[in-house]
């Protein structure tokens, strides 16, 4: 029998080395490939049990930040949204259900130290477990962002306030938001509730409409128009359009009328401060679909916009492939209407360009990003995106802007305290068809002071009511971006 | 009244030193579990030292007055196992880590009442049938209605007013002792064919028939109780005790043989067995429900790593059933490979003492009996700790000394102080120590020396 058992141990052991390799394998051999798997939620677990750094604006407002809370919970730290709604759009939320969004996604690394960088640093410090947690600096200011939400108020829509030299993003609100800190919600299912909700509501709070969406920009886009037709020399200064209040197009026997069906013509500059749109559909038309497709696209419109937050949308000029059949659509399109769609980012990209001497520098809210000691780890550098334009192009639809708000469609609101010169472009974009009642976003575009831009503003009213169906964007919109200008130029 | 013995005495003076380790392991384990989860020194750190070290202290006396000769590692082995368990299922869960407490001191009663009540191993074999009989009688409880009480699918446990249990892990010790007992007496007769069937010897009928219905019995009642671990390990003991005690390795590849085919007729008849073989291939297939407790306990142990998260700092209560069957993931999670092997070597070591029992004693019952509970032990805990690895397919059954359960430590410190038992035995039959006679022993000669000298 002593035989047997020592088979039987010597089996046993030849077991228990199987279960130490098996053991091997796992805990050694496929960690790497075992961390990946999206159903393995414990790295996750880890990461929100250690010190999450805050999201700062440049004025020093923290949006975001982590509270330790009393041993016991579920989790070491609380994610708190100090500003609530303000920059929900910006910070986004970091939840253990439901993900992260916005830069609590896209600066994890940074505010967790885990930038190889903020590895390195904390190398010292491996033993005694420093927090090593990083912070991101904006280049937002808290004030500019509650001007523009008092200055929007419960009206559904967007203000972008930018550099236009540098692309830095001063303010980027959209109305509705939402409040992250019930997202964060310790109580799952109040959280998922609040959630459903946002999801459910028709208004999407939970997109951020300014660099999230894309809207029919009406007559701002002549902007673009314009600038396409002089580049291409089919306009210029000393061109002069007839007088009339129809136009036919090609290939139909629908005329085209101005805004309200009035008479308007005379020189480039007479047509586009008063904002005619015939002059602006024959534009396209002499433009050509190559010509006028390739030009958008020399604006960025059809990319997504490089904006340093996660999923932007991208401006469209609409179809263009059988567009050459379809020429009404394109000299509609001219002034834009139709299946022309612009983010409001990029239309405060657009007003920058021409503010900037022709070049659409690289939007970017995240100034810089800071080690937990305080040290920079890395700032935005500007970039130029897009160079649409050259100088003079740029130089000549400036001149018109200024015209546009000292005597044209944004001459009644635009007007800066203390007389500060500012240029301008409203719109107006019909979304109702014919008979039917009307409905309009309201648009304007905007940079001061005019002889030495610092800002330029975008803003956008969604035409959701009657109220803004009834008025053109220079009497709507135009307060709003005289505010936001007023406010960040410091004038009283 | 007791003889001087050195070797005994080095052997409880080895035993106490070791205990006291075990002591210090598990005290220390305790704080740092509480200290990663908390950051605070546990509240409860002066009772829980006090009942630890009163267990312990109380385990080793009753070794050193009813088993002076056993081996000293068996005891601190069970202790360190029993202890880095108890922590874990503290960490786990408060309200089991209070059940867990009261299991651990009736386990901790049972081993001395088995120490006291077994003074001599050989007396067990006295009572095969009644073993037999109430092994499988326990085996069946839980099927009889009104009694039995159906848990995640598995009829395995039992209510009687306040008291649930699970018999299997009583059965499994009951059987363990028949078939001992059983073999020592027949083995000659399994041995040798003389009952010609075609061109195969068999042994005769009547010698076979008490030993098949035992493991078709009990193989039936637990495939009808849905509880396949327990159905493997009893199937592997049988076959074992058979091979050694018969020295016939054919009982071995009959038994793997009819094992292959019962587990292939399980697989076509039973959908969850299926299922178990499916997702032992393949947990991705379907990771949120089938796949979801293995694949969690998976991605414990390869976060845990090399040296492990830290107690009280991985997240193992991610996995279901984490504090019992799945208590070796929450292990390997926070002690790491490093904390995984050493529970593995436990075991071995565990392992090696029991089967060295055997091999140093001349009693065949003895023999046959530390095998039977060595191979409980050692098989049941490489059938868990292999399953949650992938290794083989995954089995509910619980970690010796380690899970959280009662009747789970009950029966196995029952195991280990049958084993102490069957040691201190042997130490006595290789007179490494003087045989002195019991205490019921001198009792009865007593009462023979008043009966026989009447004057």
């Amino acid at each position: 029998m002593n035989r047997q058992i020592r088979q039987l141990a010597a089996g046993l052991m030849l077991c228990y080395m199987l279960l130490f390799v098996a053991l091997n394998y796992w805990q050694v051999g496929r960690q790497e490939e075992m961390n990946a798997r999206f159903d393995n939620t414990r790295a996750v677990r880890r990461e929100f049990d250690q010190p999450r750094g805050p999201i700062v604006t440049a004025d020093g407002v923290v949006i975001a930040d982590s509270v330790a809370v009393p041993p016991g919970g579920d989790f070491a730290f609380q994610r708190r949204y100090p500003t609530g709604e303000l920059f929900a759009h910006v910070s986004g939320y970091y939840t253990f259900a439901f993900g992260a969004t916005q830069l609590e996604r896209t600066q994890n690394d940074v505010l967790t130290g885990e930038t190889g960088e903020q590895q390195l640093r904390n190398l010292p410090n491996l033993i005694t477990g420093a927090d090593d947690s990083g912070s991101v600096r904006l280049t937002m200011r808290a004030d500019l962002q509650e001007v523009a939400r008092q200055a929007l108020g419960p009206r559904e829509g967007s203000i972008v306030l930018m550099s236009p030299r540098t692309g830095a993003v001063l303010a980027m609100w959209s109305y509705p938001s939402y409040d992250p800190n019930l997202v964060v919600s310790p109580d799952f299912d109040q959280a998922q509730a609040v959630l459903t909700f946002a999801q459910n509501d028709p208004r999407d709070p939970l997109l951020a409409n300014s660099y999230q969406q894309r809207y029919m920009p009406g007559s701002t886009f002549k902007v673009l128009t314009t600038a396409i037709a002089l580049t291409n020399g089919v306009t210029s200064p000393a061109r002069v359009y007839e007088d009339v209040a129809e136009f036919v197009p090609p290939q139909t026997t629908d005329p085209i009328e101005n805004y309200e069906g009035t008479v308007c013509g005379g020189d480039l500059l007479e047509v586009f401060t008063r904002s005619c749109n015939i002059p602006f559909a024959q534009m396209g038309l002499e433009l050509g679909v190559d010509r006028m497709a390739a030009g958008v696209a020399a604006w960025g419109v059809g990319e997504p916009v490089p904006i340093d937050l996660p999923r932007p949308a991208a401006s469209t000029f609409g179809d263009t492939s059988a567009l050459d059949q379809a020429l009404p659509l394109l000299a509609i399109r001219g002034f834009g209407q139709n299946d022309v769609q612009m983010v409001p980012l990029h239309m405060a990209m657009v007003a920058s360009t021409i503010a900037n001497g022709g070049q659409m520098m690289t939007p970017y809210v995240v100034d810089a990003t800071l080690a937990h000691s305080g040290d920079v780890l890395a700032t935005t550098t500007p970039t130029v995106w897009k160079t649409p334009i050259t100088p003079a192009v740029s130089a000549t639809i400036a001149s018109m802007m200024e015209n546009v708000a000292a005597e044209g469609t944004a001459s009644c609101c635009i007007g800066l305290n203390g007389g500060v010169p500012v240029a301008a472009k409203t719109g107006t974009a019909q979304l109702n068809g014919p008979g039917q009642p009307e409905r309009s976003h309201a648009w304007i575009v905007a940079y001061a002071p005019a002889n030495d831009p610092q800002f330029a503003v975008a803003v956008m009213l969604e035409g959701t009511d009657a109220e803004i169906s009834a008025s053109t964007g220079g009497r709507l919109a135009g307060p709003i971006a005289k505010t936001m200008l007023d406010a960040a130029l410091g004038l009283t | 009244m007791v003889s001087p013995a050195p070797i005994a005495r080095a052997r409880r003076s080895t035993e106490l030193s070791l205990v006291v380790m075990a002591g210090t392991i598990t005290a220390g384990a305790y704080t740092l579990a509480s200290l990663g989860e908390f950051a605070a020194i546990p509240a409860r750190i002066i009772p829980f030292l006090a009942l630890l070290l009163g267990l312990l202290v109380l385990a080793h006396c009753a070794v050193r007055l009813f088993a002076r000769g056993a081996d000293p590692t068996l005891l601190p082995l069970a202790a360190i196992l029993h202890g880095l368990g108890y922590v874990m299922i503290t960490r786990l869960d408060e309200e089991l880590a209070g059940l867990q407490t009261t299991w651990s001191i009736l386990a901790i009663a049972a081993f001395v009442v088995t120490l006291v009540v077994v003074q001599r191993a050989t007396d067990l074999g006295r009572y095969r049938w009644i073993l037999l009989a109430s092994g499988l009688g326990l085996l069946v409880l839980p099927l009889v209605p009104g009694v039995g009480v159906e848990v995640n699918g598995a009829r395995i446990w039992v209510s009687l007013g306040p008291i649930n249990f699970q018999p299997g892990e009583f059965a499994k010790l009951a059987l363990a002792v028949f078939f001992a007992a059983y073999l020592a007496e027949r083995r000659e007769l399994l041995a040798t064919g003389t009952w010609k069937v075609g061109f195969l010897r068999l042994p005769e009928p009547r010698h076979l028939l008490p030993i098949v219905a035992a493991w078709g019995i009990s193989v039936l009642v637990m495939v009808g109780l849905n509880d396949l671990g327990s159905s493997l390990l009893f199937f592997t003991l049988f076959v074992v005790m058979l091979w050694v005690a018969t020295e016939r390795l054919w009982y071995l590849l009959v038994g793997g043989v009819l094992f292959a085919g019962a587990a292939w007729a399980s697989f076509r008849m039973f959908s969850k067995v299926q299922t178990r073989v499916d997702r032992w291939l393949d947990p991705w297939a379907d990771p949120q429900d089938t796949g979801y407790q293995i694949l969690q306990g998976l991605y414990g142990l390869t976060d845990g790593g090399l040296t492990g998260t830290g107690l009280g700092l991985g997240s193992p209560s991610t996995v279901p059933y984490s504090e019992s069957d799945f208590i070796f993931t929450s292990l390997g999670e926070e002690l790491g490979l490093f904390g995984g092997a050493a529970f593995l070597i436990s075991y071995l070591l565990l392992i090696g003492a029991g089967l060295r029992i055997a091999l140093r004693t001349d009693n065949t019952f003895e023999k046959l009996l530390a095998t039977g509970l060595t191979t409980i032990v050692g098989v049941q805990a490489f059938i868990i700790v292999g399953g949650v690895t992938r290794l083989v397919p995954l089995t509910g059954i619980t970690l010796p000394f380690v899970s959280y359960g009662g009747s789970s430590l009950l029966s196995n410190y029952i195991i280990l102080a049958l084993l102490i038992r069957l040691s201190d035995a042997s130490a006595r039959r290789r007179h490494e120590l003087p045989d002195d006679p019991t205490p019921g022993e001198r009792w009865q000669a007593w009462r023979l020396r008043r009966r026989g000298a009447p004057a």
